[in-house]
């Protein structure tokens, strides 16, 4: 069993790392762009369902560090002049993971309503302070930016062209979204877990639950604000958007519709919410409109969302009864 | 007062919940490698006391001393990593785990797996082999792979035990472990209960008076909201307040 499903883990692995090289010479240049903002995207769901479906904690606020990050990189790459890309990058998440560590640090004790509202409240905050200081946020006109080059000693690389980014995209927040996925195997994420099944046991196992609960919003900030340093450097701008509610609505709506009980959901649901969006806008003026009967649809009647529709067919395709299936547990 | 191998001082405890009056004065001293009993009617506060003792609530006012050092108030994890653990009544396991990992879950915190961002639980020798050890210890080794909630009753009792030793006390506080146990059940654990809890330091409440009678060197009976007598087994037998007090009220 445990050999097996090795295989087909390093199968879907190749799989998915031959297509995510290949693809550029397959499709089209629009394509691509949509594809580039499918994986920014995702990683945004991935971390937001590291708070909901692994340790059971709804936010509201979320796009705060989505935001975050979207800022922080316009921000350095308009005021520091000859800065690098990977220096906009690594500045950009210092900023945000310290974001994270205050904004935790208020929240760390809570859980349920209250951590919910409290997020929302957090959010409101930031959205105000990105609308109202104008002078370096831009207010509602925003800031546009020049994607750096990447300069790796003896060349220089252009990262302007669509494939170019897609590609520096697709390695990079492949490798922090394979490490997300590593994350909820290692001691910290089955602490996680463990916390949601019984805090109170946990505690008296020797277990600080704030302390674990603080490290947990830190790092789920860290990769929300790499998501949103992506998003501003493929768009080339940074919006109040970026750091709105209706931000923190988008990811939770992705990972509702790709389902909380597996890692691999919040992806499906990230492709999904894209892809429906770019194809309804393009038909008609009234796309939010579907896709939000789309989503009371899935809401109601897929409650474990996309993955947990294909997991239970999977298994009723293998004959097995079980069908529900909670996030996964390592050995 | 204090003596050299007095490893817990529980020093005039008092506990109320928003006016309800559950521990009024709880005095009593627990030697090292004692095995301890506190008896008492329903309602005594036997529950409470361990709440108090282990963390869970602050007393109102009073202090408790473990190894010399006033612990009243600390938080449980603060108070586990002091090497006092306690079980609960209620099983309190992580149900949609197995019993490997219930127990691992306890013996990998002190080995430096609490928030490890890059090692997996089992990686670490030194914490499987404890973890097998214990399994072995309280019998639950053949059932290892079984989720929690698939165990018997019995065997869900067992990892309860096993889930308090997994953080290798010397101050083990067990409430109630044979609680809803068969006679038979009941002889085994405590059987099991005298082994794991050898050469160290056992608080334990209980009900059943075959069991208290067994198992414990010292008995402390709590009648409300104080400790009404400590003494040898022998002596709470024979004490006419005890009879008064304890099977006034339960043995009718």
């Amino acid at each position: 069993m445990k050999q097996r499903s090795h295989a087909s883990l390093l199968a879907w692995g190749t799989l998915i790392l031959v297509a995510g090289v290949l693809l550029p010479l397959a499709v089209r240049q629009y394509q691509l762009a949509i594809l580039t903002e499918i994986i920014i995207f995702a990683l945004f769901a991935v971390s937001y369902n590291l708070l909901l479906g692994y340790a059971g904690l709804l936010s509201f606020g979320h796009a705060m560090f989505f935001g975050t990050g979207a800022y922080t990189v316009a921000i350095v790459i308009n005021h520091i002049p000859s800065l690098s890309f990977f220096g906009a990058v690594i500045l950009s998440l210092s900023v945000t993971t310290i974001t994270g560590l205050v904004v935790g640090s208020f929240l760390l004790r809570h859980k349920g309503t209250p951590f919910a509202l409290l997020t929302l409240a957090f959010n409101a905050l930031f959205y105000a302070i990105a609308t109202k200081w104008h002078s370096i946020t831009g207010g509602d006109d925003g800031l546009s930016i020049f994607r750096p080059d990447i300069n790796i000693g003896f060349a220089q690389l252009s990262t302007s062209s669509i494939p170019a980014f897609y590609y520096i995209t697709f390695i990079i927040i492949g490798l922090v979204m394979l490490f997300s996925w590593y994350f909820t195997r290692t001691a910290m994420g089955q602490t996680v877990l463990l916390m949601r099944e019984n805090e109170e046991r946990m505690k008296f196992l020797g277990y600080n639950t704030n302390v674990s609960r603080l490290i947990l919003f830190v790092f789920t900030g860290f990769l929300a604000g790499l998501a949103g340093i992506f998003y501003a450097l493929f768009f080339q701008f940074t919006s109040i958007t970026a750091i709105s509610i209706d931000m923190s609505t988008i990811v939770l709506l992705m990972v509702i519709i790709g389902g909380t009980g597996s890692f691999v959901g919040p992806i499906i649901g990230a492709c999904v919410y894209i892809y429906l969006q770019d194809f309804l806008s393009d038909i008609t003026d009234r796309w939010p409109f579907i896709m939000g009967l789309i989503f009371i649809f899935m809401i109601l009647y897929v409650p474990k969302g996309l993955s947990g529709l294909i997991y239970s067919l999977i298994e009723r395709l293998r004959g097995r009864r079980h069908l529900s299936r909670k996030v996964e547990i390592a050995e | 007062m204090q003596e050299p191998n007095d490893i817990l001082q529980v020093r005039n405890v008092y506990k109320d919940f928003s006016g309800l009056k559950v521990l009024t004065g709880v005095d009593f001293k627990v030697k090292e490698n004692e095995k301890h009993a506190v008896i008492g009617p329903n309602g005594a506060g036997k529950t409470t006391l361990f709440n108090i003792i282990s963390g869970k609530y602050k007393p109102s006012s009073g202090s408790i001393i473990f190894k010399g050092e006033d612990i009243s108030g600390r938080s449980p994890h603060v108070l586990t990593r002091m090497k006092v653990s306690r079980s609960f009544q209620i099983t309190n396991v992580f149900q949609e785990l197995n019993v490997l990992e219930n127990v691992r879950a306890g013996v990998r915190c002190d080995h430096g797996l609490r928030y490890h961002f890059l090692k997996t639980p089992g990686s670490i020798a030194e914490v499987n082999k404890k973890t097998e050890e214990i399994l072995t210890l309280v019998g639950l080794a053949e059932v290892k792979q079984t989720l929690a909630r698939e165990l018997s009753y019995g065997q869900q009792r067992a990892l309860e035990i096993a889930v308090t030793l997994s953080t290798e006390p010397e101050l083990i506080l067990l409430d109630e472990p044979t609680a809803g146990m068969t006679r038979e059940e009941t002889g085994e654990a405590i059987k099991m209960i005298d082994k794991v809890t050898a050469s160290k330091t056992l608080i334990i409440i209980e009900h059943d008076m075959d069991v208290v009678f067994s198992l414990a060197d010292t008995v402390s009976v709590l009648h409300n909201g104080s400790i009404l007598i400590s003494g040898s087994p022998e002596q709470i037998r024979n004490d006419q307040r005890v009879k008064d007090a304890y099977l006034g009220e339960e043995g009718d």
